[in-house]
């Protein structure tokens, strides 16, 4: 007999519509004050509005919150859908699921991509989206059964607090006998007592005989998950073929699928590995470019970098398949086998780690001056067990370290632990005391913003300097590459609508090292164009890797081969063979385009999205200590002479720091405006009246809000 | 005999990266290769050796993130 408890307390039949051209038409509303379950139709305007995906995510946010709401009131809601081609198993990267919410961290909308199985067989069970409203006062798990064509909503007791065990317990009680046809959403205890939680969702590995699973890390929205008494929401589904999203045109959908996945199948071993090595090429390529943050972003290279880079991790990643969705040739989710932590409650045992990836190598690693792999090995499972994004635990240590070192903060409010650069066991010291809401870590748990006013307004440190170093936008922690010397970069992070994450923008190479964008044009027209068609793969269902992480032979000589246009054809082919509507690559960039602009406004009726708060620490823009300037004073001494034409003979560093200061953060704001232009805003950043109407956006409400907020024409 | 992007080349004693890449004359800005697993970036072209026997690849870019 298990140890634990489900026990049903509501449950709703249905019948499962036809999927009809890759949509249901349909998505599912749960409340868990009442535990209302509801299926509600999608209006055609809204779909033809807003594609599917984060798109339906938004507006069904948009309808369930007030501009008042809070991230931890009843009525935010937490939206997952996948989008019309999520689910397809024969074209690589199609199984991405979105989540949106309102933000703990941001207070305003968030929104997390994630691999694994959910957001298909949440479609495939009948629902476009699943939006989630309430909170119970007892942990429930929600079951959406798309075979038996039943919801079930059950209380639970005795279940295990970790995703880990709880994604196993969960898969096998469900499965019976299939675990294929199951995939299990669940955060963790560090969701629970942070605010910077992950959620989970798993994938089987038929392989290795385990629920696997990927996260949705960013901006807290595990933690939103957790407070309203969510254990986990288990899917389940079988028969996954190239028919079930019904599309309209299967033959033209076999031979792009097969052309795409061909490719990657050929040219991944000759690029970057993926399929071996996952992401961390990126480590040691980040690091000989001066582009691996170290430190707490002070430094951008470090000479034992190397102890974290990919030929490490090809020897500790377990061989075999690691495709999070079905049919995906990138398969680029690897793991560690038999890993045995050293601390925790795993200490000793032998676990498998998923992961990790680039950023967590970078986040818990390098940017912490550890640089040791099976360190950052033991976060990534820690951080994934308890529910944590390990991006903003990264960071956030990263800054605790470096006030730290600063003394702007001492072992007398950290517990007693020295907790300089390196400190490894520190590190996941404060990682277990996030999850058990112990200690310092409790501080360190809520984020770098809320921590900068707790540190000044607790332990008297100097504000100023915190708001330099603390790196974090709109309440969101930056991910993992330095900016310093990529304007086009510091845009993509600072501009980004839901704070300092990279899927929006990634320009560092195009810029700097490239030089493909020397003007402020032309990095406005990047920081148009890449944003727009990266926010289409979260309408879709899609990952971005196959578009330009394995690129074409001939791409090189196209006219403009950052954009792989090769691939963004296919993407439109892809589209328009699924959903019957016939779409070019302009097409798809109006979508984003239209969504883009809906959740910039979303941003302005929770009180932001105006242009301060685009801005970003001054970190990421150039140096704020001496030793960091002086670290690389060739570089800047000769931008001062020759960019800005200052005379330096005789300056202290301190004054070249300021000169430099004011020089730089004036480039920031000409391309804030550059950018605004571009994308049809005001000069506050606010999407201009015709913009909202070209784009058929022009709700009352809309319109109110603009003119409101100094959008007169 | 080295293979560079799937195409027999003749090596030579002390030949860099940056020799390999001009030997080419192939205009695309390269900032990352890799000889067999080991990847070079462009900061170290001009003083990585090229083994004999080995297989070049040519990284078109980097597309991070």
């Amino acid at each position: 007999m298990p140890d634990y408890d489900l026990k049903e307390v509501k449950a709703l039949n249905y019948k499962r519509p036809d999927i009809v051209n890759g949509y249901t038409d349909q998505t599912l509303y749960l409340n868990l004050s009442d535990h209302k379950i509801a299926i509600k139709p999608v209006a055609e305007k809204t779909k033809k509005t807003f594609t599917g995906g984060k798109g339906y995510n938004l507006w069904l946010l948009w309808n369930a919150v007030q501009p008042n709401t809070k991230w931890n009131d009843p009525e935010n809601a937490l939206c997952i859908a996948a989008g019309p081609l999520g689910g397809t198993p024969i074209y690589p990267g199609s199984g991405k699921s979105i989540v949106a919410t309102l933000s703990p961290t941001t207070a305003s909308v968030m929104d997390s991509n994630v691999g694994g199985y959910f957001g298909p067989y949440l479609k495939f069970s009948g629902f476009d989206a699943l939006e989630i409203q309430g909170k119970s006062s007892k942990e429930v798990v929600v079951f959406i059964d798309g075979v038996n064509q039943k919801i079930q909503i059950f209380e639970t007791s005795g279940l295990p607090q970790n995703a880990y065990e709880l994604s196993a317990v969960l898969t096998e009680h469900f499965a019976q006998g299939k675990p294929r046809n199951i995939s299990v959403v669940s955060a963790g205890p560090g969701a629970k007592n942070t605010l910077i939680g992950c959620l989970n969702f798993t994938w089987y590995d038929p392989k290795r005989k385990r629920a696997r699973y990927k996260q949705a890390g960013r901006g807290g929205v595990g933690t939103v998950f957790a407070d309203k008494g969510l254990k986990a929401v288990v899917a389940c589904w079988n028969n996954v073929t190239a028919d079930t999203n019904n599309p309209a045109d299967k033959a033209r959908l076999k031979n792009v699928a097969k052309l795409h996945s061909r490719e990657i199948v050929e040219l991944d071993p000759k690029q970057n590995e993926m399929a071996k090595i996952g992401t961390t090429h990126l480590v040691t390529i980040m690091n000989d470019h001066d582009l691996l943050p170290t430190h707490n972003f002070r430094y951008g290279q470090h000479p034992q970098a190397p102890n974290l880079g990919q030929e490490v991790y090809r020897r500790l990643f377990d061989p075999g398949f690691d495709g999070c969705w079905m049919g995906c040739t990138v398969a680029c989710s690897h793991g560690i086998k038999d890993f045995v932590p050293l601390t925790g409650p795993y200490k000793g045992k032998a676990v498998f780690v998923d992961g990790p990836e680039y950023e967590t190598v970078a986040g818990c690693g390098s940017n912490l001056g550890i640089f040791d792999p099976h360190t950052v090995a033991e976060m990534n499972f820690y951080c994934d067990a308890y529910g944590l994004d390990t991006i903003s635990v990264g960071t956030g240590i990263a800054f605790v370290m470096e006030c730290f070192e600063m003394g702007l903060i001492n072992e007398t409010h950290t517990g007693g632990m020295d907790l300089r650069f390196g400190n490894r066991l520190g590190a996941l010291e404060l990682v277990h005391q996030m999850a058990n809401a112990e200690g310092f870590g409790q501080i360190v748990g809520q984020g770098v913003r809320k921590m900068k006013a707790i540190f000044a307004k607790d332990f008297n440190a100097d504000p100023d300097i915190m708001q330099d170093i603390g790196m974090e936008a709109k309440g969101l922690e930056f991910s993992e590459y330095m900016t310093k010397e990529s304007l086009a970069q510091q845009g993509g992070y600072g501009l980004a609508l839901k704070g300092p994450q990279h899927d929006e923008a990634w320009l560092i190479f195009l810029d700097m090292v490239h030089n493909f964008m020397p003007s402020f044009e032309q990095k406005a027209e990047a920081l148009h164009w890449f944003p727009m068609f990266r926010t289409w793969f979260g309408l879709c269902g899609l990952c971005k890797l196959p578009w330009n992480d394995i690129i074409p032979e001939d791409n090189k000589d196209t006219d403009e081969p950052a954009k792989v246009i090769k691939h963004v054809q296919w993407y439109a082919d892809y589209f328009s063979a699924i959903t019957g509507n016939e779409m070019g690559p302009d097409d798809l960039i109006k979508m984003s385009e239209t969504v883009y602009n809906f959740q910039r406004i979303f941003n302005l009726r929770m009180g932001f999205g105006r242009r301060q708060q685009d801005d970003i620490p001054y970190r990421a823009v150039g140096p704020v200590t001496e030793e960091e300037y002086e670290s690389r004073a060739e570089r800047y001494d000769n931008q001062l002479v020759k960019t800005y034409k200052v005379a330096i003979d005789g300056k202290s560093t301190a004054e070249k720091i300021a000169i430099l200061r004011e020089h730089r953060e004036a480039q920031y704001e000409k391309l804030k405006d550059a950018v605004y232009k571009r994308r049809g805003w005001t000069s506050d950043g606010v999407p201009t009246l015709k913009t909202a109407r070209r784009l058929g956006i022009d709700f009352t409400e809309v319109i109110e809000l603009l003119k409101a907020n100094g959008a007169n024409s | 005999m080295i293979q560079v992007a799937g195409k027999q080349m003749a090596w030579r004693d002390g030949m860099t990266v940056s020799d390999l890449l001009d030997d080419l004359k192939d205009p695309h800005p390269y900032a990352v290769i890799r000889i067999n697993e080991q990847y070079v970036t462009r900061p170290n072209f001009e003083h990585t050796l090229v083994p004999d026997d080995v297989e070049v690849f040519l990284i078109p870019m980097i597309a991070g993130g």
